[in-house]
């Protein structure tokens, strides 16, 4: 017997969970509960919610891996008690019917518990004495998707915390060829204190946060948010922001094919790209050769291609350090540049000035061999 | 249901060993119910300063028994309450996990302490109480020498879970107080207590009677579960004014304590067959499992 075995019934229900779920659950660690150490039947899920993550204890029993698992909600989440509502054996919960020889029950289980959660944090915050939250609450909660967090403890100042999903567009269908498994999104975080007696309320918190794979097509930390005006609510502030953000979006995917284009445009000078990044364009890799001399370029394109020139690194393949690496150039970003050229002058400028760039890059390199 | 709030829980200190015990020798987690009675006692301050004479009664449960089965079967129904023994509560026990109920901790509490046909009354009140205590046991995250346990006591009030700290009671003299509520729990058959003198004729005349017979026998046959092989003609004797009262009272000890360790010894003999059939269903369950 090995060390560290899963059973395969739980090992099933996990593997169910992880390639299923329609949010990214991640397993963090897993343990045994059993009086032999070896079985792991215990394990912690750290399950994406508001933008935040909550994690919940799965505990199985691998001495009787039939059996119904049980879950341990966090600390603060002590008053959570999702099937408390339902009275008695009528309640017709996944646990109670569990069968093993189903792997889906699992991922049942944690998206019925999280809507469950999702519905309980509703209930605490609408419980919250505050008017302005109860103004807040019934003017947003038209929209869909919408998740929310009060955090309370002793150390930290009470607050709720909204989740907005912004722009209702399928940003995996946009980007033509991308691999994104989950659906991607962008969010409006905003963050009420709540609790305290203001004469007047200060302005909420805001902070854009999008999914972390879209990151390679948008920035969120580059957009520059319009101001809270004061005694706006969240309603009147989303129109405005929707409309900038759909723009700087549409900007995004027309960038992808500027990007693609001078990929291309580069090709009857360079040949084809050794690598290149097929989706977002932000990386492309040519072998060149001046005289004897063979090397690499290096392209990375920005998100604000083709506003701001291409970042070059120039990699020779016949110079070595004395660690066996390859030589490399510094990362050449000036280069000359106008967005306004067309994609075939742009190359041919970058062709002109890599052929003299070649030269210098030679010359370091041989300098650094014969020290 | 209307819960009241208990002031104080108590549980012996082998009762909390055994417990423990049973916890730590299981294969996979346990859980049961959790017995012992209720009262609601009106401490003495034993004090004669004036301002000390508000007088607050508190209602104090102590645990004296527990059943345990493994996790993963469902608890049975508990047993109708008895005179002496009424079910508290029930407990659960779960290596290395946080020290906070759980989802099912959560569901099973709610279930037992709002179903009305489990309440009961403890002594000395009028009140109705459900069984609403539970008692968390873990062990630490990682394994350590000296700290093997973790527990945690609750009183489920108001659909949320009250910490409770829980008084372990052991003999010595710091308990001296428990000896205030101390209620004897075995149960002797009522003797008739009339003065009358070593008058064979009526001695026969009662036994001769078939009601007669038929009353001894049954007391006999109680007597028969806390004493091994005393007549119930000897018991009846102590009531009198007999000479030999101190060494019958000894016999009847000698018996009762015998009878303890017949008992004992069947417990043993049959536990030892419950973990040979244990070991058995192990490697079984170990194969269908996957895990062999």
């Amino acid at each position: 017997m090995g060390i560290d075995t899963v059973p395969p019934l739980i090992t099933a229900q996990i593997n169910y969970l992880l390639s299923h779920c329609p949010f990214s659950v991640k397993v963090e660690q897993m343990w045994s509960g059993c009086k032999n150490p070896n079985y792991l039947d215990r394990f912690t899920l750290v399950i994406p919610y508001c933008l935040d993550h909550i994690k919940w204890d799965v505990t199985f029993n691998a001495m009787y891996p039939l059996a119904a698992p049980d879950v341990i909600f966090g600390p603060e989440d002590e008053t959570f008690q999702p099937y408390a509502g339902a009275t008695g054996k009528s309640s017709k919960n996944i646990l109670a019917n569990w069968n093993s020889k189903d792997s889906s029950q699992l991922h049942s289980l944690i998206v019925e518990l999280r809507d469950a959660y999702l519905a309980y944090q509703r209930r605490r915050i609408g419980e919250v004495d505050d008017e302005r939250l109860k103004f807040e609450i019934d003017t947003m909660l038209a929209r869909e998707g919408i998740e929310m967090y009060m955090s309370s403890g002793t150390d930290k100042p009470e607050e709720v915390k909204f989740a907005v999903p912004l722009l209702d567009m399928d940003f995996n269908r946009l980007v033509a060829g991308s691999t994104w498994r989950h659906p991607q999104k962008i969010y409006l975080q905003v963050t009420f204190p709540v609790g305290k007696k203001y004469s007047t309320a200060p302005p909420p918190r805001l902070k854009l946060i999008s999914s972390s794979e879209l990151k390679a097509l948008f920035s969120t930390e580059d957009f520059k948010l319009p101001t809270w005006v004061d005694g706006m609510c969240t309603a009147e502030y989303l129109p405005n922001l929707e409309q900038m953000l759909n723009s700087q979006i549409k900007d995004a995917i027309s960038s992808i094919e500027a990007r693609r284009k001078f990929i291309q445009s580069l090709t009857p000078h360079f040949g084809r790209p050794i690598e290149a990044d097929p989706v977002f364009c932000r990386k492309a890799t040519f072998l060149c050769s001046s005289q004897t001399f063979t090397f690499l370029v290096h392209f990375t394109l920005s998100l604000q291609f083709p506003k701001q020139q291409p970042a070059i690194v120039l990699q020779s393949s016949q110079h070595f350090n004395s660690h066996g690496v390859p030589v490399k150039s510094p990362n050449i970003t000036e280069c000359p540049w106008s967005p306004r050229w067309s994609p075939s002058e742009k190359a041919d400028r970058m062709l002109e000035f890599l052929a003299e760039e070649a030269l210098n890059f030679k010359k370091y390199c041989n300098q650094l061999n014969q020290q | 249901m209307d819960n009241f709030p208990i002031d104080k829980i108590q549980i012996s200190g082998a009762a909390l060993a055994s417990l423990l015990h049973r916890a730590s020798s299981a294969v996979g987690d346990t859980h049961g119910y959790l017995f012992g009675h209720a009262a609601v006692s009106t401490p003495n301050p034993l004090s004669d300063h004036p301002t000390t004479a508000t007088v607050t009664s508190l209602l104090v449960a102590t645990i004296t028994s527990f059943l345990s089965i493994p996790s993963h079967l469902p608890l049975p129904p508990p047993p109708p309450a008895t005179a002496t023994t009424c079910l508290l509560g029930w407990f659960s026990a779960r290596r290395k996990t946080p020290l906070r109920p759980s989802l099912k901790d959560s569901t099973a509490t709610l279930s037992l302490s709002s179903s009305p046909s489990l309440a009961f009354t403890p002594q000395n009140s009028t009140l109705s109480l459900p069984p609403s205590l539970f008692l968390l046991i873990t062990t630490p995250f990682q394994d350590q020498l000296i700290h093997t346990h973790e527990y945690k006591a609750f009183q489920y009030k108001g659909s949320a879970f009250e910490p409770k700290s829980l008084c372990i009671v052991n003999i010595g003299p710091s308990f001296r107080s428990q000896y205030d509520s101390f209620s004897p729990s075995v149960e002797l058959p009522a003797m008739d207590c009339e003065l009358k003198g070593p008058n064979a004729m009526v001695e026969d005349e009662i036994d001769e009677s078939l009601a007669g017979k038929k009353n001894q026998l049954k007391d006999q046959k109680q007597l028969d579960l806390c004493a091994e092989g005393f007549e119930i003609g000897r018991l009846s004797k102590l009531m009198g004014a007999e000479a030999a009262y101190t060494t019958e009272m000894e016999e009847l000890y000698d018996k009762m304590l015998a009878k303890i360790d017949g008992l004992s010894r069947l417990v043993e003999q049959s536990n030892a067959k419950v973990l040979e059939q244990e070991n058995h269903n192990m490697r079984l369950r170990s194969r269908v499992a996957g895990l062999e």
